[in-house]
């Protein structure tokens, strides 16, 4: 199968060793969380919110003047806002289905 | 009664104890416990709503004041309520309680939405699962509230233990290890669960570590290093060991769990959710606002106008009835009474009523998404705006909403920002003044203004705090249609605080400002005030009473203006221009006395002196700078 456009850029970072985070996620595309950067406070921040790692999350809608991104938890149904400086710490693998 | 934000615990409370606590569709409305007694199945018990925590190891206050309550040993049984529209995430908490070995009865609240979304919830398997009943509630129509608290009180007289989560092989042979090492002392101290506090120690709970470090720091030190060793075996980070995939036989529970659409692909059509896109209506994120404050405005002038003159015709049958002091009482009185119904209730009914749908439908949440971005350059961010749009209705609740964010920082900025916020009681004083003589186009430009101050006044207070803000992380519920019954409740219950409480106080205030200025007390407190009301903002010394008054209820400022000024017709004592500085200065002067007290419990007396002061010096400032701009022109 042909990886759609948005996995061409998503593979070359991978090769450069930049990780993928939810900012690099376009609207619409389902990604998995890998791994989260931060520390525990952050973490236990978004465990209570069930962003943790193996999350399928959808990015809905980013808000404008590089506000939060509206992402939502693909197994609840669940949705959160998540400020950008907080998403960087999120590094995602694209899992858009097939 | 425990579970995450939002899911609607004190909706079910309110169903139990009638309307006594707050509701609203956005995390956060309740931000303290409480505590009502109910009479049920033979005997009163003791029942506790607590703040939303989406987990036990959460930081804001008012989970920590959730968390430190159930830790406190006085509970019987935990009524833990879940959003099972959301069933995924809402079991995070209940691992955790589960965890607690407190005996627990589950609501399965929004019952109703979960079978709207093709979520069908196996109520025996999970109880097969975790060894807990769960009931179905929909608790805005009280549905399944009598079950579930029967059942309750049958789990609390048998205390019947649930299931312990069981997690994979290492972690369980670590936390045996642990628990071989468990000092006598922490027993002693602590009067929680052995496998709870290992657990907790597991990941990383900082005040658990806190404790414990104060107790025995050898066994601390040994589960760290089990804790390590634990995290090299999973091969992930220190802090994520129970988050890590091969941990989680708990997880079947969570992703896997009845009623996952994921398992069940024939649901997945129906699983798309039903609420719109967040964010987008005609006029922008400040399209609603004003278009309430027009809705308030244009009822409110409907019903003013039309009980106005009946009313004044009553005062002047009365008056004339009498004479001498007895007419100066009973003028004072009916002018504080009428001005009660006649001027504030016209204005202040819709505007509830619509601060009522607005927390109900959760635009809230949606209003800070869109606005995020914006508050970011004024050194805020979107959770500040649930507080500061809550600061429309009333400033009191709009600071302990404060609450719900996460450090100190924001927390303060956003509790100095809300005293500028016109609340109901100031909206009521720019209808009623600048609407009624200046027309829709100044009264718009004070609420424009009126943001304008209030963001920056918070741009130049975060550019005093170094460290920057970490940023947003929020739960976005889903649109819901508000129930006409819980608003109509919501708005009596507030409307009931002004007949009780500020409406006698105006009636009394009234009463005594009429004898006030038969003696000519009034004079002396309009003395002391003359250099600013005459000097700075160069209005009639006659207004520095009502003023004063204003500290003590907003409204007294617009329902004293009358009496002091000795006219029922405001503009042919005082100029447009001096109308205009009158309602900008009423609106940024000292914060109402609750409003206060409230910043000093909540923010401590220097945040409360510092409001005051900011206020006082901005309004002097702005009104003052307007007085003598509009006097050149």
């Amino acid at each position: 199968m042909k990886p759609p456009a948005h996995m061409k850029k998503t593979i070359s970072d991978l090769q450069r060793d930049k990780p993928v985070t939810l900012l690099d996620m376009k609207e619409g595309e389902t990604a998995s969380i890998l791994r989260i950067s931060g520390g525990r406070h952050l973490r236990a921040r978004m465990a209570g919110l069930g962003i943790r790692e193996g999350t399928c999350l959808r990015l809905i809608s980013a808000a404008p003047f590089s506000g939060p991104l509206l992402v939502e938890d693909t197994a609840s149904g669940a949705r959160v806002m998540i400020g950008r400086g907080m998403a960087a710490s999120v590094e995602v693998c694209d899992q858009t289905p097939s | 009664m425990a579970g995450q934000p939002n899911c609607g615990k004190s909706t079910i409370f309110n169903a139990v104890a009638g309307f006594k606590v707050n509701t609203g569709n956005f995390s956060g409305t309740t931000v303290s416990f409480t505590e009502t007694r109910v009479y049920l199945g033979g005997r009163t018990v003791r029942l506790i709503d607590l703040p939303g925590t989406y987990s036990i190891s959460s930081h804001d206050l008012a989970e920590k004041e959730a968390r430190d309550f159930l830790l406190s040993g006085n509970v019987d049984v935990i009524i833990n309520v879940l959003d099972s529209s959301i069933l995924g995430r809402s079991l995070e908490l209940t691992i955790q309680l589960l965890e607690m070995n407190i005996p627990m009865v589950m609501a399965l609240n929004m019952y109703d939405e979960s079978k709207e979304k093709g979520i069908d919830i196996d109520l025996e398997l999970l109880n097969a699962l975790i060894g807990v009943e769960a009931y179905p509630v929909i608790a805005v129509e009280g549905t399944g509230v009598r079950d579930l608290f029967e059942a309750a009180l049958r789990v609390a007289k048998e205390q019947f233990r649930p299931v312990q989560p069981v997690y994979d092989r290492d972690v369980e042979e670590c936390i045996a290890q642990i628990s071989h090492r468990y000092p006598d002392a922490i027993r002693e101290a602590l009067d929680i669960d052995e496998r709870f506090v290992i657990i907790r120690l597991l990941e990383m709970d900082e005040e658990f570590e806190h404790t414990v470090w104060k107790i025995d720091r050898d066994f601390l030190q040994f589960v760290i290093e089990k804790r390590r060793s634990l995290a090299e075996i999973h091969n992930w980070p220190e802090a994520g060991v129970f988050a890590s995939p091969p941990c989680h036989r708990v997880r079947s529970l969570r992703a896997g769990g009845p009623g996952d659409p994921q398992n069940r692909p024939e649901l997945q059509g129906a699983y798309r959710p039903l609420h719109h896109q967040p964010g987008r209506w005609p006029g922008g994120h400040r399209g609603p606002l004003f278009f309430m404050f027009f809705v308030s405005f244009l009822l409110g002038d409907i019903i003013a106008g039309l009980i106005e003159a009946p009313l004044d015709a009553i005062g002047q049958k009365l008056v004339g009835m009498t004479d001498g002091i007895a007419a100066v009482a009973i003028s004072g009185l009916y002018d504080g009474v009428v001005a009660g119904v006649g001027i504030v209730l016209p204005y202040l009914l819709p505007l509830l009523v619509l601060m009522a749908i607005l927390e109900d439908s959760g635009l809230l949440p949606r209003i800070a998404f869109m606005v995020d971005g914006i508050l970011h350059r004024f050194g805020l961010h979107g959770k500040s705006a649930i507080p500061i749009i809550l600061g429309y209705g009333c400033n009191v609740p709009a600071i302990m909403a404060a609450r719900n964010m996460e450090y100190e920082r924001d927390r303060v900025i956003t509790m100095l920002i809300v005293p500028f916020i016109a609340c109901s009681a100031r909206t009521v004083i720019i209808l009623a003044l600048a609407g009624k003589y200046l027309g829709a186009a100044v009264t718009t430009a004070i609420y424009a203004g009126n943001i304008l101050i209030a963001l920056t006044v918070s741009f130049f207070l975060s550019r005093l705090q170094a460290d920057p803000s970490p940023g947003i992380i929020m739960d976005v519920p889903p649109l819901r249609r508000p129930y006409p019954g819980l608003v109509a409740k919501k708005v009596w219950w507030r409307l009931n605080e002004f007949l009780t409480f500020a409406w006698p106080v105006i009636a009394i205030s009234s009463l005594v400002l009429a004898f006030l200025a038969h003696v000519g007390i009034d004079r002396v407190v309009n003395g002391i005030l003359a250099p600013i009301t005459t000097g700075i903002l160069n209005l009639p010394d006659a207004t520095g009473i009502t003023l004063f008054l204003g500290i003590f209820r907003k409204e007294l400022t617009l329902l004293m203006l009358n009496q002091a000024l000795g006219t029922g017709d405001v503009a042919t004592i005082l100029s447009s221009a001096q109308i205009l500085v009158l309602v900008v200065f009423t609106v940024l002067y000292i914060p109402c006395i609750a409003t206060i007290s409230t910043l000093w419990k909540e923010g401590g007396w220097k945040v409360a002196l510092y409001s005051v002061m900011l206020n006082t010096t901005i309004a002097l400032v702005v009104a003052g700078g307007l007085a003598h701009a509009l006097k050149v022109f």
